[in-house]
């Protein structure tokens, strides 16, 4: 216990409500700057979109035989993100570890916000947007369904599915949370909080409930964590492609995903403490710990990079022996090194403590993490430039389309998280009061 | 209770008993129908009254069911392609004319109609009929095969008895898939997208 | 959102005003097209031959080039949707070329001429009535009186007849004029045999081909009959195969069929053909005794003096020599534009003294068949003085649009301005009318009266199949009435009322000769087959004429100094007149595989000392003039020559062609009197510029990487008939193993369990497999699938900018990869035409979401458009990179009135969005299911054939039931020769290819 007593806040539990609580209130104007930027970037985003709508996808930058670009490359990339929460908040807590507490609440929202963000690509990326709902199993007049063979098929379930779990995870959370504020607010905000703290009282018989709930919830999302990944990664593994065609790809995606997320969640966290000056409840060992987690999560990576090549050299097939040799020195050769460096050799910097506990570090290289794992996608899906016909082969030649709809993703994404940060605790109340010991009663026993 | 009982026992027998003597009903109102078709008289209607049809106003008042109901013409003599193509060929003025060179019309209702298609054809200028049943481009509706499984006389299946309509209005939408598919499947016939799609 | 592919994009109204409705010749619009205001407009009259739905076939003749090919004409409710070969034409046998199937571009073209055009108040051009043009023009030939000059392009046939008869009346002189004109081979028969005409050749016959430059694969003579007869020589068929030499400084798409290609030095080719000559002589016995004669001139070109004058190795033309004067029966040509030089009459001469001596003439090389390639360009050079001289007060064009295929450094232009009174009859608005003072645009040939005698013996008759688009007048009809007007001798010359009477008149008399008992039967019998067709005639006897004798091979004259400059006819532009055509534009340069573009070809040895890369933009100056355009790096060329294609770099003649690329001919210099154009003549510098133009070509890497993609074996396993897999072993290659032992295992219990699913449902019921065998070691790359597939299905272009981003719909294109060219190897090129291999075990099947793409029971990977939600998996997983896509409503884009009404009512017009690809022409199957089926039989053997396998005049392609044992398909695949490509991914495809047989070290 008492490991766990050094890393806890030193204050009482009126305290963590009253700082938690004072993140609710009026903000500042770094706030308002960030969110009127998300907003912004959104609407380039929407503008984009409306353009594709118009034109088609021409105006994005598919030069066959790449007829995925960099729509796909951004999807994969939300949906990377969005791991770390439910890691986070599922496994640690069933775990019990209770350095998670105090970032749990952000990284949920992170994830939900992230796999919502990338929910809306595979509907940008078709042909003919106005009838995605081909794609869901729905009965109709033509007596069609859906080809359930399909990886992308698995893709609607996997996402729509883990949309759910996660968001109503994150929800239940909020509960308590959302009650304690209700005592603190009021005129209509007091209502507003009132109806979303679903009657929460924080009576015995619901807590027994609540935690029971909460700790069934966190076992159903756990295989999530592992599921979802791997089955955007079919999307690639289940095709011939050299390069895709690998049996390694879930485990390096989910590795890959959970890497990431972490990374956004540094990027996301380290100025958000700052802004909402809750620097003394997430403190220099939360980060210690999520670095020691994305060292791990990057040293896999690593591995499954190499092994990647190995296995090209090894298996003697001359296509996929062509493309990783394209994909280091070919005419994409920047984008596969950026992977590389970004992700394997970078990671490894997290072997030091100086630098796992150096905030604006840990910053400068979640950043690099972000980059990097963007660009994993983007090299994988060159791999389609140089496959089975050298006649055939092209290169990828992004647009501004393609850049406007990367740009109003992170605004999407941004604004809600922004939003959530201001209406909802972001830090979890009740939680953290577990872990800080009970005040001493005054006043002799009875 | 027992009340509701006895109720229910007896709305079921109700209902059983329909259900038996329904059959018999239908049947009887099919040889009704069955015996018609030669007492058919086509009602005297002028083109006024077209507007308040079914179907849309058509620029001569064409009556359906005074040539194919009342006078019996096969659809065949105007719609002269349908057993050897794709398309079943709209009638030239030629072909109306062939007739109403000679007739009329019997009364003043039919003169009007029929004097408008002369004048066309006098001024060489083709009627331009409005089109009822339009299949979308991306299937292809092979009208012979059809009419070759089904019978000269199958027009009726998806067009409705169009021998009685004054003017003809859409009875299925041909456009609905689904039309097209509970028919196949029915017949157990092939089922295939390509057979339609290309 | 608007789904296009509801509305095929034809607005019935604008169709009808094409059409029209009255008269027989048009038909009903029963359901062939749904249009928004959703009106049915039935004929006034029941045209017998028109059945809605149904298609009528008309035959015809081609008029693109003077080859004169036959035609059959595919109608859709009374417009011409798709063109094909004439079965009983003897010059084409059911095929067409690329240029013939886009004729339908020059019929549906958005630029025609919609009525004349003539000076106004202001000397400006604007639109004139007709009866206002016949009185002008018929004023000016009065006035011009004896002063008219006709210069026309068409070739031999009542036309031509009437437009000489009709310059006697009225007086005046006729020059007939066409670019790439057979001057030098006209000179030298003259020469070597005292005959004036053409000789005709049989490729067909020969055992050994030489050509010294003559393009007889792209636009020598008959490309059609020539591909034909080369394919019936050179294509393996078992036993054996001709060899094929080409002697050139560029490899051109027929160098690229060589056996070998011989860069001898630009100008040395007589002295090659003379030594040949010489071996001959030599070592044969059977020359004609006039041959004797010879010796002497022959003697000097020894083997060590050819091999000085031409630049190659002694060995090199030894074995040449050897090779040639074993083979009998040969044949050498010489006279194509690949060695047009100053010196191009000596080398035809000496290449018919070496046919001559060979014995090849009466076997490969006919004369009599009363081809004549007209006065040519010597009579330009002539006209152009009497203009300037001021002999000619009248100048009227016709098929011909000189302006753009003369070099500008001629004096023509400024010549013609003297010129008083100009007219032509072009359709367009091209170079020369934009010249003229009255334009009459003529009506297409699928819209008028003609014919036309390619040859003795054949007669073929042009009719027209439709309504014209644009209610213009066949230049035929503007000559009798313009003799009416002016009347007189000129008006009593003509009686007949108008061009058809006339023809009729004509067909008339032949009808008599030939003792027709009554003269309609005949026409409608000769329509029917599309005109006369008589046995070849007899061979003339020729011998050796007096100057057979002198015959010098000193190197001809070259302007300039610098590298060689070789402008070249490009397959598809040919002079220039397809440059309009976006079939023609997007279908890619078979050699280079640049679409919508000029280039300029450098070899790679001279770019790497010029340091200069593909893309970069040359400035070429040459004493004429000086032009840009972007390198693209050619292994198939000589060191010290730079080439570029030929029919681009139009200031006029429509939105296609205006301002497209550059005009090679501005480099040339004209300054010459010989009776034809040297188009060799120039030697350029070539300067840098520093600015790049991306190559807007097709193709992604040159090479095949040792991926067997082409698989060729050598003539002796071939032979031997062994396997692919034998013939590696055999040439000590060790292992060609495509699939090692554990996964052959695999692929067969693979097998099984498909062979397993095969039961149920659809798949077991008795459906055929429908599969395709294309023969490598016949197809030549000419690209005539291309167009077919294109025309057949409704495939639009994208346009430059779409394919420098690789997003080409052609769903057949013809993959060409270089072999060698490296370290001394001898450069060859492949090619394979490349088209949705209809896989059982399709990887792109599985991943489609919604079952847009999926198998159907007759073995097709169906493509569903009105299903497909376009996430494009399907193309990403496909290995042969065969499915397309709709980035943009491409269709909509590109199919603007008139060209949609070119669109096959069978096939859907794919929307934007939707993926799109081959599935062995689906419709076609359809229909031929659906009309067997009214016949209650079964489909046979024969009754379904693709656009590509229609079009491909070397019939390497084959297609049919595979599981029919008797079908020509399934006899064809059984070829020891046959392979899969990209085998060992065991997609298992429909296709089988025949692997190419190319001569080795044995040969």
């Amino acid at each position: 216990m008492t490991a766990m007593l050094d890393h806890t806040p030193k204050m009482t539990h009126a305290e963590v409500t009253r700082d938690v609580v004072a993140t609710l209130q009026t903000p500042s104007r770094g706030y308002y700057m960030a969110l009127f930027g998300a907003i912004g970037l959104f609407l380039v985003g929407l503008g984009t979109f409306v353009m594709l709508l118009k034109e088609g996808l021409g105006l994005a930058g598919y030069n066959p035989p790449i007829f995925w670009s960099v729509y796909i490359t951004t999807f994969v990339f939300w949906v990377g993100i969005g791991h770390a929460g439910t890691l986070i908040s599922a496994i640690l807590f069933l775990f019990r570890s209770p350095w998670r507490t105090a970032v749990y609440r952000s990284t949920e929202a992170m994830t939900v916000f992230a796999v919502m963000t990338a929910g809306l690509f595979p509907i940008i990326h078709i042909g003919r947007q106005w009838i995605f709902y081909w794609l869901l199993p729905y009965p109709n007049q033509r007596w069609l369904w859906p080809n359930f063979k399909s990886p992308l098929i698995w893709d609607v379930f996997a996402i729509s599915t883990y949309l759910t779990v996660s968001t109503t995870f994150l929800i239940v959370g909020l509960v308590p949370d959302i009650a304690a504020v209700r005592d603190k607010m009021s005129g209509w905000r007091k209502k507003l909080y009132g109806a979303l703290s679903i009657g929460w009282t924080g009576a015995d018989s619901q807590w027994r409930h609540y935690t029971r709930g909460y700790m069934y919830l966190a076992a159903l999302a756990t295989p999530l964590v592992l599921s979802v990944h791997s089955v955007v990664s079919w999307d690639f593994a289940m095709s011939v492609i050299p390069g895709w065609h690998g049996t390694i790809f879930a485990p390096y995606f989910v590795a890959g995903a959970i890497y990431s997320g972490i990374g956004m969640v540094m990027t996301l966290v380290i100025p958000l403490r700052k802004v909402l000056k809750i620097e003394h409840l997430i403190t220099e060992y939360h980060f210690d710990n999520l670095s020691k987690l994305t060292l791990l999560t990057g040293s896999i990576l690593f591995y499954a990079y190499a092994m990647e090549y190995f296995v090209a050299w090894y298996s003697g097939n001359t296509f996929e022996q062509t493309t990783f040799w394209m994909r280091a020195f070919g005419p994409m050769w920047w984008g596969g090194w950026t992977m590389i460096i970004c992700n394997g050799f970078v990671s490894q910097l997290l072997w030091f403590k100086k630098i796992r506990t150096n905030l604006t570090a840990l910053f400068v290289i979640s950043i690099f993490i972000n980059i990097g794992m963007w660009f994993e996608r983007f090299v994988i899906i060159n791999s389609l430039g140089n496959d089975f016909l050298p006649y055939a082969w092209g290169r990828m030649n992004p647009t501004w389309a393609d850049w406007g709809i990367l740009a109003g993703s992170f605004g999407w994404f941004g604004m809600y998280f922004l939003l959530f940060a201001r209406t909802f605790p972001v830090v979890a109340i009740q939680e953290l009061k577990e872990i800080i010991p009970m005040p001493r009663r005054k006043g002799g026993a009875h | 209770m027992r009340k509701l009982l006895v109720a229910g026992v007896a709305a079921v027998m109700a209902v059983g008993a329909i259900a038996l003597t329904m059959p018999s009903l239908t049947t009887a109102q099919n040889q009704a129908k069955k015996a018609e078709p030669d007492s058919v008289v086509a009602p005297r209607l002028t083109a006024a009254d077209s507007s308040n049809l079914k179907g849309p106003k058509q620029p001569i008042f064409f009556r359906h069911d005074i040539h194919a109901g009342q006078y019996k013409i096969q659809c065949q003599y105007c719609h002269y392609t349908v057993a050897a193509s794709s398309e079943p060929g709209v009638p030239s003025l030629q072909t109306c004319m062939g007739c109403h060179l000679a007739i009329g019309g019997a009364d003043s209702t039919h003169r009007v109609e029929i004097k408008k298609l002369r004048d066309a054809w006098k001024e060489k200028r083709p009627v331009e009929w409005v089109r009822i049943h339009t299949l979308a481009k991306h299937a292809h509706f092979p009208h012979m095969r059809h009419i070759k499984s089904l019978g000269p006389n199958a027009c009726a299946t998806c067009h409705g008895d169009v021998a009685r309509m004054p003017q003809v209005f859409k009875v299925n939408n041909v456009n609905n898939m689904g039309f097209c598919i509970s028919c196949h499947v029915e017949r157990k016939v092939n089922r295939d997208c390509t057979a339609c799609h290309y | 959102m608007p789904d296009e592919m509801k509305h095929e994009p034809l607005d019935r109204r604008r169709f009808l005003k094409v059409v029209g409705v009255a008269g027989a010749g048009t038909a009903a619009l029963t359901g062939c097209s749904t249009d928004k205001v959703e009106k049915l407009i039935p004929y006034l009259v029941q045209s017998a031959d028109q059945v809605p739905g149904i298609p009528t076939i008309y035959a015809s003749t081609c008029t693109e080039c003077a080859a004169g090919c036959g035609l059959h004409v595919r109608t859709r409710e009374a417009r011409a949707i798709k063109l094909e070969g004439n079965p009983q034409h003897p010059v084409n046998a059911g095929t067409l070329c690329a240029r013939g199937q886009a004729s339908l571009q020059g019929l549906y073209n958005p630029d025609r001429l919609t009525g004349p055009m003539g000076r106004n108040g202001v000397g400006k051009m604007s639109e004139v009535l007709w009866n206002e043009a016949i009185d002008q023009l018929a004023a000016a030939v009065k006035q011009a009186g004896s002063k008219v000059a006709v210069v026309t392009g068409t070739p031999a046939g009542t036309m031509s007849d009437l437009i000489d008869q009709w310059t006697a009346a009225v007086g005046g002189r006729v020059i007939r004029y066409q670019a790439f004109d057979h001057g030098p081979v006209q000179l030298a028969a003259k020469k070597v045999f005292g005959v004036d005409e053409l000789p005709h050749h049989d490729f067909g016959a020969a055992k050994y081909i030489v050509s010294f430059g003559a393009d007889f694969l792209e636009t020598w003579h008959g490309p059609i009959e020539n591909q034909r007869g080369f394919a019936a020589a050179h294509g393996f068929d078992g036993k054996g195969m001709a060899k094929f030499v080409y002697v050139g400084t560029r490899m051109s798409l027929t160098g690229m069929n060589a056996d070998q290609w011989v860069s001898a030095a630009s100008g040395s080719e007589t002295s090659l053909a003379l030594g040949l000559a010489n071996a001959v002589l030599a070592s044969r016995s059977d020359a004609p005794a006039d041959a004797a004669q010879l010796k002497g001139m022959l003697a000097a070109y020894t083997v060590e003096k050819v091999a000085q004058d031409t630049g190659l190795s002694a060995d090199v033309v030894r074995t040449l020599c050897a090779e040639f004067a074993k083979a009998a029966p040969s044949l050498a040509v010489a006279g194509g534009i690949g060695a047009q030089h100053r010196g191009a009459a000596e080398l035809c001469a000496a290449v018919n003294v070496l046919n001559y001596v060979a014995g090849n003439v009466g076997k490969t090389v006919h004369f009599g068949f009363g081809m004549g390639s007209g006065s040519g360009y010597g009579a330009m050079l002539e006209l152009e003085r009497a203009m300037n001289a001021g002999e000619i007060d009248a100048v009227i064009f016709h098929d011909t649009n000189p302006l753009y295929t003369l070099p500008k450094s001629g004096g023509f232009r400024a010549a013609l301005a003297k010129v008083r009174f100009r007219a032509t009859t072009s359709m367009f608005w091209d170079e020369t009318a934009a010249a003229c003072d009255l334009v009459l645009p003529s009506l297409h040939s699928l819209e008028r009266w003609d014919d036309s005698r390619p040859r003795a013996g054949v007669h073929g008759l042009v009719q027209p199949v439709m309504e014209p688009v644009f209610k213009n007048m066949a230049a035929g009809d503007v000559l009798l009435q313009v003799a009416r007007k002016i009347g007189g001798a000129a008006g009593a010359a003509f009686t007949a009322p108008t061009y058809e009477a006339h023809l009729k008149g004509i067909w008339a008399g032949v009808a008599k000769a030939r003792g027709a008992a009554d003269f309609d039967t005949f026409w409608r019998g000769a329509l029917a087959n599309g005109g006369l067709y008589d046995a070849a005639p007899a061979p003339a006897t020729i011998k050796l004429a007096a100057g057979a004798g002198d015959i010098k091979s000193e190197k001809p004259a070259f302007d300039g100094e610098g590298l060689l400059f070789a402008p070249y006819p490009s397959s598809m532009y040919h002079d220039g007149r397809g440059a309009n055509r976006p079939w023609l534009l997007e279908n890619p340069d078979p050699v280079t595989r640049i679409t919508w573009q000029s280039w300029i070809e450098i070899n790679p040895e001279t770019a790497r000392e010029m340091d200069i890369r593909e893309g970069e933009i040359l400035r070429l100056n040459s004493p004429a003039g000086s032009i840009e355009a972007s390198v693209y790096v050619y292994p198939g060329i000589a060191r010290d020559v730079l080439a570029m294609p030929l029919g681009l770099g139009h200031t006029e003649y429509g939105r296609y062609a205006q301002g497209r690329g550059v005009n090679a001919l501005d480099l040339l210099s004209a300054k010459d009197g010989q009776g034809f154009l040297p188009y060799l003549s120039t030697r350029v510098k070539a300067e840098k510029t520093g600015r790049f133009r991306k190559v807007a070509k097709t193709e992604g890497n040159p090479r095949e990487l040792g991926r067997g993609i082409t698989e060729a074996i050598p003539l002796a396993a071939a032979v031997k008939g062994l396997t692919i897999q034998q013939a590696y072993q055999a040439a000590g290659k060790g292992e060609h193993e495509v699939n090692p032992e554990r996964e052959a295992e695999a692929i067969k219990g693979f097998r099984e369990g498909q062979l397993e699913e095969r039961r149920y449902g659809a798949y077991a019921l008795d459906n055929p497999q429908w599969g395709m065998v294309i023969d490598l070691a016949r197809c030549t790359g000419c690209s005539a699938c291309v167009t077919a597939c294109s025309a057949e299905n409704n495939i639009p272009w994208v346009g430059e900018e779409d394919i420098f981003r690789g997003r080409e719909l052609s769903w057949m294109r013809i993959e060409r990869y270089f072999e060698g060219g490296e370290d001394g190897e001898p450069i060859k090129a492949r090619v394979i035409p490349m088209l949705c291999q209809q896989c059982d075990a399709a990887p792109c099947e599985p991943v489609c979401p919604v079952y847009a793409a999926y198998h159907t029971a007759d073995g097709l990977n169906g493509q569903v458009y009105n299903r497909c939600v376009g996430t494009r998996y399907c193309a990403n997983n496909c290995p042969y990179k065969v499915r397309y896509y709709n980035w943009y409503a491409y269709a909509k884009r590109a199919f603007v009135e008139p060209l949609n009404l070119q669109l096959n009512p069978d096939v859907t017009v794919r929307a934007r969005g939707v993926m799109e690809k081959c599935t062995f022409c689906i419709q076609r199957i359809r229909g031929a299911q659906n009309t067997a089926r009214l016949e209650d039989r079964a489909v046979a053997d024969g009754d379904v054939v693709t656009a590509c396998a229609q079009a491909c005049a070397s019939g390497a392609i084959t297609f049919g039931n595979v599981k029919d044992p008797a079908s020509r398909v399934v006899q064809a695949a059984k070829n020891p020769r046959g392979y899969h490509v990209l085998e060992e991914l065991n997609t298992r495809p429909a296709v089988t290819y025949l692997a190419r047989v190319e001569y080795g070290s044995e040969a």
